[in-house]
């Protein structure tokens, strides 16, 4: 097993080595430097800019700068952002994402898992097929079109809840519903079909016709083994939030990191959009690994297959 | 039953606590909530870059002239002044007892230090060019002259003296803009780079900085050492970048005033908001450049073929609906005190225009089997998508093969820097000032100048303007440059944009204006 971890933690390093690095000069290739505005720029000051932001070394020397800081875990000043380091507006934004992100997630599972085992019960029934249409228009309908719909409903028409801001829990709730509601289709089919095949398993017979009650065999006969490809989705699931954090923060105005993402990178902001990108490939690599290894621990046969 | 009496009075205090805090916190009708277009990326007015940011810095700092509720330019931190009749020296007279928002007393040498500060390589202010009439300016910025070297002096600790190396009758408009901005130079001393944090924040506006949670809010309150009364003790800003986020939050009762919001929303807004819609025009210049340098636009025959056939008011009434006004001079018809150039074509009828423009293409060497083939290039966008294909379908008429080709802001005006275009769309927010658009062109201005027009006679003739002191005669000379680029079509002008606000009608001493500058400190809640 530790065989096991020690592999997967090296992969988890080289790959968040190679992210940074191929991010880092992608953004120099892109046309426009941080200081291109509609404003004219006299040579003297465009080179005092320059120097103040180091960019006035050549490239390489840039990259072992970064690489220095990023040792030492400082991200350096944000280029646009002028009055915050890269390191205060993470601080700022990441406990937002976060916020949303988990309260998504939780959304996602109770949603997705509730109708999940309801149809994975009596697969085939209309009742099964009834639950999955409503999972399938779920799936069908991306955070980009939830989103600005329920602000128009809930928002400017019911005035049910804020447009948009996150001064308060109440700002969260629709930005983690539309983030929840694509999420949600594909836990319920996950859940579905491990609840379909555990129910053929011969120790969930049995414990039918012992005359268990139904919610005591579901929860200690059929979840434990139902919920466990759940676990391997996880990872995906953080990807897809985090992508998803970025469309729901812009409709919602949340001053999270996706945000930050989408300006920076418009803005040719070079720090910032590097710092993003290390938080985001730190989060999914860290939430991979830890999947891995509960796979680890859950299926003995990827202990066997490593040790071979 | 003593005791559960009072156990159960306990409880309801908490409860009632508790629904206070839940329901009333967010309401509070003294906040005035204003929705800005976009995340200001510094509150040093030094450093700052965008208009989004001159709107906070408004709130935040004093100049020595400043805008009045209607945007006309009134005395700021300056009582009066006065120039000397070469036009070189002002003499600015500090008003009485001005204090920073901490109780220390600004004095005259408060501006010495600030408008060397902006010249100071160190602090690399990438718009401390605004300030380059002032003597020196340029060699400090360079790094080639000490800061002492620059044209500012306090004779007295209320006098402030700037000596210009030549003659800028624009200067007070010009003093208008954050670069002129004192900064307290106590704190800097103290915090360093520093002093724009909250925590340490210290201006001489009608309001200070009180938070800044970076893309969600900037908080102000209203400075008890401000010279004049306020009727609004606290401000908060949003960054609302997305139009219809802002329209969104408008119509929710978040925002009691936005920027913008989406074109296709207005005559919605027009109906059901008709007590809060503002739409003005804007001191701007939406134009089309040519690459002067690239063939077959170095051609005036091609310039001008391509300039008769638009039809600005159809762009600005049918296309774009947006009340922009269509433009037929590069300085906007808005500036006050010049009278622009017009289009020399502008008396013939569409029809003469055609058959000239047809002509013209013509004698250039194009024809329906050998037609002229440019690319298009504009910013991204529905709205410019729109005006563009308009213009390339009025360009058809002449059996001109257009085709678009659109890019992300910051990649356009990179592109359109390093002259990498046949034709494209730009634009300008100037102040009111006609050299502040004809500079443009001037052939040694850099690449702003992206179409690379050159014209000796031009560019003679803006030296010559640009010594004369008197504002008259220099307009009149002005306008001279200006009849020589309109006759050489190195751009073809199309409108001045228009400004689409929302403003609640709770709030007064809000008026529309051409700079669309509304400080907070002349704003009032109805009662």
């Amino acid at each position: 097993m530790r065989q096991y971890v020690i592999k997967r933690l090296l992969f988890a390093a080289i790959t968040f080595f190679v992210i940074v690095t191929v991010v880092f000069f992608l953004l120099r290739l892109a046309p426009g430097g941080p200081f291109d505005g509609e404003r004219r720029m006299p040579p003297e000051i465009e080179a005092n800019l320059k120097a103040a932001y180091d960019l006035d070394a050549p490239l390489v020397v840039q990259y072992g700068k970064f690489l220095m800081r990023l040792v030492q875990g400082d991200l350096g000043p944000s280029f646009k952002q002028k009055d915050f380091s890269v390191n205060d507006l993470i601080a700022a934004g990441l406990p937002v994402s976060a916020t949303l992100g988990a309260a998504a997630l939780v959304m996602a599972l109770v949603i997705g898992m509730s109708i999940g085992i309801a149809a994975g019960l009596r697969p085939g029934s209309a009742f099964d097929g009834m639950l999955m249409t409503v999972s399938n228009i779920n799936l069908a309908v991306p955070t980009i079109v939830a989103a600005p719909l329920m602000v128009l409903i809930f928002s400017v028409s019911l005035a049910w809840f804020p447009a948009g801001g996150a001064d308060t829990a109440w700002h969260f709730v629709l930005p983690s519903i539309a983030l929840a509601i694509p999420l949600s289709a594909d836990i319920a089919r996950i859940m579905r079909g491990g609840m379909a095949e555990v129910s053929l398993e011969p120790h969930v017979k049995t414990a039918h016709s012992k005359g268990l009650p139904l919610p005591r065999i579901i929860y200690r006969h059929m979840l434990p083994i139902a919920s466990t490809p759940l676990i391997s989705y996880l990872g995906p699931a953080v990807a897809v939030l985090l992508t998803g954090t970025v469309v729901a923060e812009q409709v919602f105005d949340l001053p999270g990191i996706g945000r930050y993402y989408v300006q920076a990178a418009l803005n040719r902001d070079y720090t910032l959009v590097m710092g993003v990108t290390i938080v985001y490939a730190f989060a999914i690599l860290t939430l991979n690994l830890l999947v891995d290894i509960a796979y680890g621990i859950i299926d003995p046969r990827i202990r066997v297959a490593s040790r071979a | 039953m003593h005791l559960r009496r009072l156990h159960w009075l306990r409880l309801k205090v908490i409860l009632a606590c508790i629904a206070g805090v839940l329901f009333t916190a967010p309401v509070s009708a003294q906040v005035l909530h204003i929705g800005n277009t976009g995340e200001p990326q510094t509150l040093d007015p030094h450093r700052y870059n965008l208009r989004l940011e001159e709107t906070l810095l408004n709130d935040l700092f004093l100049g020595l002239t400043t805008f009045d509720a209607r945007g006309q330019l009134v005395p700021g931190a300056a009582a009066s002044w006065q120039v000397s009749n070469d036009g070189l020296v002002w003499t600015f007279t500090l008003r009485e007892g001005l204090q920073w928002s901490d109780g220390t007393p600004l004095t005259a040498e408060d501006f010495v230090y600030s408008f060397r500060r902006l010249q100071d390589p160190n602090t690399a202010a990438s718009l401390a060019y605004f300030m380059y009439m002032l003597n020196n300016a340029p060699a400090i910025n360079r790094g080639a002259l000490p800061l002492e070297a620059l044209g500012v002096r306090a004779p007295t600790p209320t006098t402030l003296e700037l000596t210009l190396s030549q003659p800028y009758p624009y200067l007070l408009e010009r003093l208008l803009y954050p670069t002129a901005f004192p900064v307290p130079r106590h704190i800097i001393a103290e915090h360093g780079d520093d002093w724009v944090k909250p925590q340490h924040w210290v201006s001489n506006g009608a309001y200070v900085l009180t938070d800044w949670q970076p893309q969600g809010y900037v908080n102000m309150a209203s400075n008890p050492h401000f010279y004049a009364e306020v009727g609004i003790s606290q401000v908060r800003y949003y960054p609302v970048v997305n139009e219809q986020s802002a329209y969104n939050r408008y119509r929710s009762g978040e925002l009691h005033a936005i920027g913008a919001f989406p074109i296709g929303e207005l005559d919605n807004a027009r109906e059901n908001y008709a007590d809060a819609l503002q739409v003005s025009d804007l001191l701007s210049m939406m134009y089309l450049v040519f690459n002067t340098e690239r063939a077959p636009f170095d051609d005036v025959r091609v310039r001008q073929a391509l300039s008769l056939v638009i039809d600005q008011a159809i762009l600005t009434d049918k296309v774009l609906r947006s009340g922009a006004k269509p433009a037929y001079s590069f300085a906007p018809a808005l500036l006050a005190g010049y009278d622009a150039v017009e289009l020399p074509h502008q008396s013939q009828t569409s029809a003469q225009r055609l058959a000239a423009a047809g002509e013209l293409l013509q004698a250039a060497g194009f024809n329906r089997s050998n037609p002229l083939k440019l690319v298009l290039k504009h910013v991204n966008g529905v709205e410019n998508k729109k005006i563009n294909l308009a213009i390339t379908g009025m360009w058809r008429q002449l059996g001109v093969q257009a085709s678009l080709q659109q890019a992300e802001l910051r990649n356009h005006f990179a592109e359109l820097r390093q002259a990498n275009f046949d034709v494209a769309w730009a634009g300008w927010v100037g102040e009111n000032n006609p050299e502040h658009y004809l500079t443009l062109l001037q052939s040694d201005i850099g690449n702003v100048n992206y179409g690379r027009f050159n014209s000796p006679a031009f560019d003679e003739i803006l030296r010559d303007a640009q010594t004369m002191a008197s504002l008259t005669e220099r307009n009149q000379r002005l306008r001279q440059a200006e009849a020589l680029v309109v006759n050489d079509y190195a751009v073809i002008p199309l409108y001045t944009s228009a400004v689409r606000r929302l403003v609640s009608p709770q709030l007064s001493g809000w008026y529309p204006n051409l700079r669309d500058v509304h400080q907070v400190r002349y704003l009032r809640f109805e009662p």
